[in-house]
């Protein structure tokens, strides 16, 4: 006979968004079953040995492996219960609540829960996506896969990589595999800018004198067993390769840093609705999905440029998702759209509940609202957190205003320069969200959020 | 010899033979250049075409237009710039495997034609061994097609193909319940894209007659759309072909491979045949990079290089041209929006080589895309190039919930085809123990069963000119399949990881494979060490994220079952190691 868990929030991945969500969710009293496909948690903060992390959430600069451990401690004093090397392969609603079909080394399990946090992460866009043609030898492979062979298993992939694309772990890569001996002949990137952080362009590629070539892509590789050489090219505005501007450059490897994607297969199997922008699930302030009782966070949600902001989200997901399983009355939802105008590339959330936005104003939220929770920073208090991306780069910054549709001023913040690399944040009061929403009913009700972008002096 | 004459204003010499008078004159018609300076003659009843062609495509046509004129095959030797001719790559490996070996047959190529000919002389008493330059079976066109058993109706009537297609279509369907490899059988639509199209429905049905296919139906508009929801609006209705079915042709083929060992065939892997003795004209042994073994029959299954093994043993009286095919694999998420297998050929493709390509539903759930076809020289050639993915899109375009942007991969294949654009299956006129089966192009995988009953009564034949063949005792039809976890039900799938924890590991998270399945792969009776083998078998690196998480993993398995250092494990075979070496310092 298969096994049965009965518990109050199940939590779908352990990287640090699902780790702070099974913390949160445990610290407002849930019963909390944390279910993780690897051996240990952490996620993929496990292969990333360089350090930058915590510095928002902690205040000091960690490694991958130490930021993990912070949340993994937490959740372990907490007497947390994890189940490693177990993947779920059903999920569906019943009777109010969760069921999960999950398989492990001791068999099948059949998990049931009243709320659901999915903290799947993300994966990689692999060469085929990027429409590379040519060979298919050894030696093509994303950065996310070169970093776990380099600094978990200890293998070196190749002798002379190229890399394509500016994606912060493809930089993170060029720095790591030079100094692991590795020849980098140079990034290439299609953009006309890096699509990495400015500091991971300074320190991984300009510190190592590793050349990056804008407007450049691969086209193709060549190779029989393992990759002799890659042809780049030139691209126009439009990114088509300009004929005649092909080079063959001679290399071993390839490795492509071209692009996170949100993983969402559980999400649509669940019928949960996704933004075509951000490729992750439509959620509340609250990460609250369009399906009740389904939470998101991190990764899968829309693809952060720092771990502080995916364990944020994370806590927010936990806490809303244990409130959601207390038992009492949920307060009803009333969802409000919120509208990105057309300098964005996405904001998150999509959705304001009004709903939960007055019953946290007035003190009156169940469970979580009332814990204040220890070791983390960010998300402790119920102030909603937005976070946007512009859709380019706005040397001379941008005033960035959200308001009701009637014109009713939220939140205005000139911002001295944007760029897409660069998740922004900020966040509002529930209090100010319900007074300025107070009046508003029907179907015109919704926020809009617009971008002035400002001339450089 | 006849020689084209480089200026107009010499005949040719009149001694020349009439046939060769004839192909000059529509050589010297049909060629650009006019074909001066090439030279025709016969040699064993088929005609020799040597000299220098301007291009690929015009050595083809040339090619064509010689096979319609009644030599026994075509001999096409035209060089062309800038596409050398090409010899085959051994593999790095060399040891002496089969040196001084005896196999009353060896059978050169592990496709899904010799593997499907290994597994059914095995019902003989006969020793079987089966070489196969690759590091797996179906490394190569049988590992790169759409995975279609066709019904039979596009092969032209009276040909070779058109009757091992229908046979083998019969055929494959119990032969893969013995198997245990999944097929099924979800018919072909052939789209009309116009109401002058679907007149021609009267002639198709008469070929379909006149081929032996099983059934065909004339639908409707309405009917189309009902059967096939997500249709595009502009059909005018459809033949449609119930007998058309899907399978995994590598697991096909891995099955057939697996099923002979399992019956007594060796099968050799990394094993490439490099060139034959003959002694008083028969094949006495058979050198390969393994060292030489004696042969009493030697079955010429070598797919592209076949023409090159007929010429090892004397006997090249036809030769091979190479056309590509580049398909798409769509997301597993797509194969619920499309039934049946459906392309639509446009009016000017009746005449062409091929039929056209369209889309097919995959047994795993999937949408193939293609293929395309052009002729391209290269016998191994499976760059794909930009605008082959943009030739795809007009079939995409067939199915409205269906987009390019779905697409996880494409791959391309390559397809053996003789001038006569027939398949070859026969003994040798010339070699009295070697016998042909190729140029085995679409319709190959599904006429493949039946190519390999034949091929299997002629060896047996030649067998029992030099000893008693009697069939094998215990010879076991049924293959037993490895698990597959993911399809099993909840209690099914429970019971089978408390026998073995590691059925319920998952290793592959796209794909849903486990540890205990790549294990299974690596430990087969055809074990295999190379990622690319282990993912034909288990899927594991197939889906969406590529073998980006699992890639490690399933490096892990193939190390420690196998013995190998850890950065020593293959993509497909030696010299295509995943790493070289460990890093500073690291001790793996």
């Amino acid at each position: 006979m298969s096994r049965r868990i009965d518990t109050d929030v199940v939590v779908l991945g352990a990287g640090p968004a699902g780790l702070a969500a099974a913390c949160a969710a445990m610290e407002a009293g849930a019963r909390v079953v944390l279910v993780e496909r690897e051996e240990r948690v952490g996620g993929i903060l496990k292969q990333c040995v360089h350090d930058g992390f915590g510095l928002v959430r902690y205040r000091s600069k960690l490694s991958g492996p130490e930021y993990a451990l912070r949340d993994a401690d937490r959740f372990a004093a907490l007497g947390g219960a994890v189940m490693l090397e177990a993947f779920v392969t059903k999920a569906e609603r019943r009777d109010g609540g969760f069921s999960l079909s999950c398989v492990d080394k001791g068999g099948v399990v059949e998990l049931s829960s009243k709320a659901l946090v999915l903290a799947t992460g993300c994966r990689e866009r692999t060469d085929r996506q990027v429409f590379i043609h040519g060979d298919r030898p050894a030696g093509i492979l994303t950065a996310g896969l070169a970093q776990y062979m380099i600094n978990v298993q200890g293998l070196l992939p190749g002798r002379r990589a190229l890399i394509l694309g500016s994606g912060d772990i493809g930089l993170i890569m060029a720095r790591r595999m030079t100094l692991e001996g590795m020849e980098v002949v140079g990034a290439h990137e299609a953009k006309p800018e890096p699509s990495g952080l400015s500091r991971n362009v300074r320190q991984c590629l300009e510190d190592f004198s590793i050349p990056l070539e804008l407007s450049s892509t691969v086209t193709s590789v060549r190779g029989g067993r393992r990759v002799e050489g890659v042809t780049t090219a030139r691209v126009d505005e439009a990114m088509r390769p300009i004929p005649g501007t092909e080079r063959d450059v001679e290399c071993d490897t390839l490795v492509l840093s071209v692009g996170l994607i949100p993983e969402n297969e559980l999400a649509r199997s669940l019928g949960v609705p996704l933004d075509p922008a951000t490729k992750g699930p439509k959620v509340d302030q609250s990460m609250h999905t369009l399906v009740d009782g389904v939470f998101a966070c991190g990764n899968a949600v829309h693809v952060n440029d720092l771990a502080d902001y995916v364990s944020e989200s994370g806590e927010t997901a936990g806490r809303a998702a244990a409130a959601y399983a207390s038992p009492g009355a949920r307060p009803e939802r009333r969802l409000v759209p919120v509208e990105a105008g057309p300098g964005f590339l996405y904001a998150v959330p999509q959705l304001v509940d009004l709903g939960s936005a007055a019953a946290e104003a007035s003190g009156g939220a169940t469970g979580a609202g009332s814990a204040g929770s220890a070791g983390s920073t960010g998300g402790a208090d119920e102030r909603a957190a937005f976070y946007f991306r512009s859709r380019a780069t706005m040397p001379g910054g941008a005033v960035v205003r959200m308001a009701t549709a009637d014109g009713t001023e939220l939140y205005k913040r000139r911002y001295a320069v944007l760029r897409p690399p660069e998740m922004e944040r900020f966040e509002l009061s529930p209090h100010a969200l319900s007074e300025a929403l107070a009046g508003m009913r029907g179907d015109g009700a919704r926020l809009v959020v617009g971008m002035e972008r400002l001339e450089p002096k | 010899m006849l020689v084209i004459p480089r200026k107009d204003t010499n005949a040719p010499r009149d001694r020349a033979e009439p046939r060769l008078r004839d192909a000059a004159a529509m050589i010297a018609r049909r060629s650009r250049t006019g074909g001066r300076g090439i030279a025709l003659s016969e040699r064993g009843g088929s005609i020799v075409i040597e000299g220098q062609a301007p291009s690929y495509q015009e050595k083809v046509e040339i090619g064509w237009a010689a096979a319609k004129l009644g030599f026994k095959g075509v001999v096409n030797d035209l060089s062309v710039e800038g596409a050398p001719e090409e010899t085959l790559s051994p593999p790095l490996l060399a040891d002496s495997a089969l040196e001084g070996a005896y196999y009353d047959v060896v059978i050169v190529g592990g496709g899904v034609i010799g593997s499907a000919v290994a597994r059914e002389l095995t019902r003989l008493d006969l020793s079987v061994a089966l070489l196969e330059k690759e590091s797996d079976v179906a490394a190569h066109t049988s590992s790169r097609n759409d995975g279609m058993v066709h019904d039979g109706f596009a092969a032209k009537p009276g040909s070779k193909k058109a009757a091992y297609n229908v046979r083998g279509n019969r055929l494959w369907e119990p032969l893969c319940a013995e198997l245990g490899v999944e097929f099924k059988r979800p018919g072909s639509l052939i789209l009309f894209g116009s109401a002058l199209s679907a007149a021609a429905y009267p002639v198709m049905a008469e070929r379909a007659r006149r081929n032996g296919v099983d059934g065909w139906e004339f639908w409707s508009r309405a009917r189309v759309a009902a059967e096939e929801p997500n249709v595009a609006g502009d059909q005018h209705g459809a033949f449609f072909l119930p007998s058309a079915g899907v399978l995994s042709p590598y697991k096909a083929t891995v099955a057939l491979a697996e099923s002979a060992i399992m019956n007594g065939a060796r099968v050799f892997l990394d094993t490439c045949v490099l060139g034959m003795e003959l002694e008083s004209g028969r094949i006495a042994r058979v050198r390969t990079n393994r060292g030489a073994c004696r042969a009493g029959v030697v079955v010429n299954a070598a797919g592209n290089w076949s023409d090159v093994v007929a010429g090892m043993a004397g006997d090249r009286f036809f030769s091979l041209h190479q056309r590509r095919g580049t398909e798409a694999i769509l997301d597993a998420d797509t194969g619920r929006h499309l039934r049946h297998i459906m392309g639509m050929p446009r009016l000017v493709q009746i005449k062409s080589k091929t039929k056209g390509g369209g889309l097919v539903p995959t047994v795993e759930g999937n949408v193939l895309v293609g293929p395309t076809a052009a002729e391209a020289p290269g016998r191994e050639d499976y760059s794909t190039r930009a605008w082959e993915l943009r030739e795809l899109e007009k079939h995409v375009r067939l199915n409205t919930r269906l987009a390019m942007g779905q697409a996880i991969t494409y791959f391309a294949g390559v397809r053996p085809c003789t001038y006569e654009e027939d398949f070859v299956v026969e003994r040798s006129e010339r070699v009295p123990n070697l016998v042909h089966a190729a140029g085995i192009q679409s319709p190959g995988l599904a006429s493949a069963p039946a190519i390999a009953e034949d091929v299997a009564r002629m060896v047996a034949e030649i067998a029992s000119g030099f000893r008693a063949v009697r069939p094998r005792d215990g010879w076991k039809a049924r293959r037993s399949a490895a698990p597959e976890p993911r399809r099993l039900g909840p209690e099914a799938r429970n019971a089978l990881i408390l026998g073995n924890p590691a059925y319920g590991r998952i290793v592959c998270r796209c794909e849903e494979v486990s540890e205990g399945e790549i294990v299974d792969a690596v430990r087969s009776v055809l074990p295999v060490s190379s990622m690319d083998a282990v993912k034909r078998r288990t899927r594991a690196g197939m889906g969406r994220c590529h073998g980006g998480f699992c890639t490690p993993r399933v490096m892990e398995i193939v190390a420690r079952e196998t013995g190998s250092p850890l950065w020593a494990v293959t993509k497909k075979g030696p010299g295509s190691e995943l790493c070289v070496g460990p890093t500073k310092g690291a001790r793996v």
